[in-house]
């Protein structure tokens, strides 16, 4: 289930990179060790622009969620209702994620779930799913 | 820091009104214009004593009509403030700019401003597409709408606290109540019982349709000044006897409502500190209700309760007409009409001059006429915000 392909910025383009390699990559500031996103030019705790690339485990706790029941597009009219989700990764990163083949009866804030990828034609994005799914 | 030197020295003195609700064939500008005059005539000064003004954020242009800038209305109102100015992107920079500009006598009148066209012309509120394409990478996980990042932080608060959309009908209920008194209401004379709520149905669940604030058409504004000039204008006033601002600037999605940092918690301590009040001493709450969720949020981060007693506290009978602390008492965003923060200050402010008719507190049955109106303005998604404690003046 695709929604709409993300508009990249020279700042997000290394994350949705990382997405197509099936891993979570951000940026780690080689001054002060931070793990920051969103992504940005400067580390937002120091201000240093020197980071380098860190991989994050594929697993999380989900923060929050939300299940849309109304079509925000016409293209959505058979994709609700869906599920929206906020997960807390390592590092104190929050990243969106959507279910896939998990309707989010039993899921619940504070779940521990793991981080799969869902390949579009053009990019892929990370998907939960039920830890140790 | 301190700001109590800032303490009972300015004042809100004046008030406009436009025609509200569907009022078709009206650009988004002719009420701003129309707002700001009014106010001018309820302070009872000229349009040539005005050095400030001061627009909220205006959202896309509607189709058939122009943008709203600050050069726009100023024109229209044919005045020549020496600083106009427009808030972007929902943040909540009028109360300090205005303030500032007061107390260090640039300025003698600031007039601040919202109006829109929004019922008539549908306004959606997706930002995060753009003629069907994304315009940034929130779109990817169809996370469209403001509401969806509300119903985030809803849910959250749903799971970690024990609210849910039992309480966010005991706030749509009462504030349906209070707009039953409210002749401009948007809601005046369709009462809500709990099976209306329930049937509401749900758009980002667990967040429904009668949990969000409708568009409407409209204008609204105020004029502040300082308290001698409100004093030597004559007529009653309301004084800012504490006030508090705040921000936290991270994505919606890094908003949690746990944060010890919350832009709520930190304008609503400087607020109560230089008022130098307790909750107790409030006798009303006109709060940004752009959801039922948001109010929960404010009073929770005000400290009127813990968070753990939200179902216990949050009741149609303390917040509805006649209860023991009245909340929105011209129906709110919800209710009443959505003006930005302007629905709740310019409510506050009519009830503390006492010209709110039916609705009026210390006439209406079983209510105290108030001193002290504890007022928020919120900006974004819990990102900006804005405490006023307003006390009755003159
Ligand atoms: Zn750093």
């Amino acid at each position: 289930m695709d929604f709409f392909e993300p508009r990249i910025s020279a700042d997000t383009a290394p994350f949705w990179e990382g997405c197509r390699a099936h891993e979570l990559r951000f940026q780690r500031c080689k001054h002060c060790g931070k793990v920051r996103w969103p992504a940005g030019y400067l580390c937002p705790d120091c201000l240093s622009e020197e980071s380098e690339p860190v991989v994050l485990p594929p697993e999380g706790t989900i923060y929050s969620y939300v299940v849309m029941h109304k079509p925000f597009h016409p293209s959505l009219a058979d994709k609700v209702p869906y599920v929206v989700a906020a997960v807390d990764l390592a590092e104190g990163v929050r990243i969106l994620a959507n279910l896939l083949d998990w309707d989010g009866e039993d899921l619940r804030c504070g779940m521990p779930v793991t981080i799969d990828w869902q390949d579009s034609e053009t990019y892929s994005r990370p998907i939960v799913k039920r830890k140790g799914e | 820091m301190s700001f109590d030197h800032l303490k009972d020295r300015f004042a809100i003195v004046g008030v406009g009104y436009t025609p509200q609700g569907k009022i078709p064939g009206r650009t988004a500008v002719s009420f701003h214009t129309e707002a700001v005059r009014n106010a001018l005539a309820d302070a009872g000064i000229g349009k040539e004593e005005l050095d400030a003004l001061f627009l909220y954020r205006h959202f896309d242009a509607i189709a058939g009509d122009y943008d709203v800038t600050a050069f726009t209305v100023a024109e229209q109102l044919g005045v020549r403030p020496s600083v106009i100015g427009q808030e972007t992107y929902c943040t909540r920079g009028w109360l300090f700019n205005s303030i500032g500009l007061l107390a260090s006598g640039l300025c003698r009148y600031v007039a601040v401003s919202y109006g829109d066209n929004a019922r008539s012309g549908r306004r959606s509120f997706v930002k995060e597409l753009a003629g069907g394409k994304a315009t940034d990478d929130l779109a990817a996980f169809g996370d469209l709408s403001t509401m969806a990042k509300y119903a985030m932080q809803a849910r959250r608060a749903m799971d970690t606290y024990g609210t849910g959309p039992e309480v966010w009908k005991e706030i749509s209920i009462a504030q349906r109540q209070w707009a039953c008194l409210n002749t401009r209401a948007a809601m005046y004379g369709k009462p809500l019982d709990d099976e209306g709520y329930y049937a509401s149905a749900l758009v980002a669940e667990p967040l429904r349709l009668l949990d969000a604030t409708p568009n409407s058409d409209g204008g609204r504004a105020i004029i502040l000044t300082t308290v001698e000039r409100a004093k030597a204008l004559g007529r009653p006033y309301a004084v800012l006897r504490g006030f508090g601002s705040a921000n936290q600037p991270v994505s919606p999605l890094r908003i949690s409502v746990e944060d010890e940092d919350a832009a709520a918690k930190r304008a609503s301590r400087a607020a109560f500190a230089m008022a130098g009040i307790t909750h107790a001493d409030v006798d009303a709450c006109e709060l940004y209700d752009c959801f039922t969720y948001t109010v929960e949020a404010t009073l929770r981060d005000y400290g009127f309760f813990r968070p753990q007693e939200v179902r216990d506290f949050l009741r149609r009978e303390r917040l509805g007409p006649g209860g023991d602390l009245p909340v929105n008492t011209s129906g709110g965003m919800l209710s009443e009409a959505y003006f930005m923060g302007l629905t709740p200050v310019a409510e506050a402010v009519m009830q503390l001059t006492g010209r709110c008719g039916d609705r009026q507190l210390g006439v209406l049955a079983g209510t105290k006429a108030p001193s002290i109106i504890v007022c928020s303005d919120n900006g974004a998604v819990f990102q900006s915000h804005i405490t006023l404690v307003l006390e009755r003046g003159g």
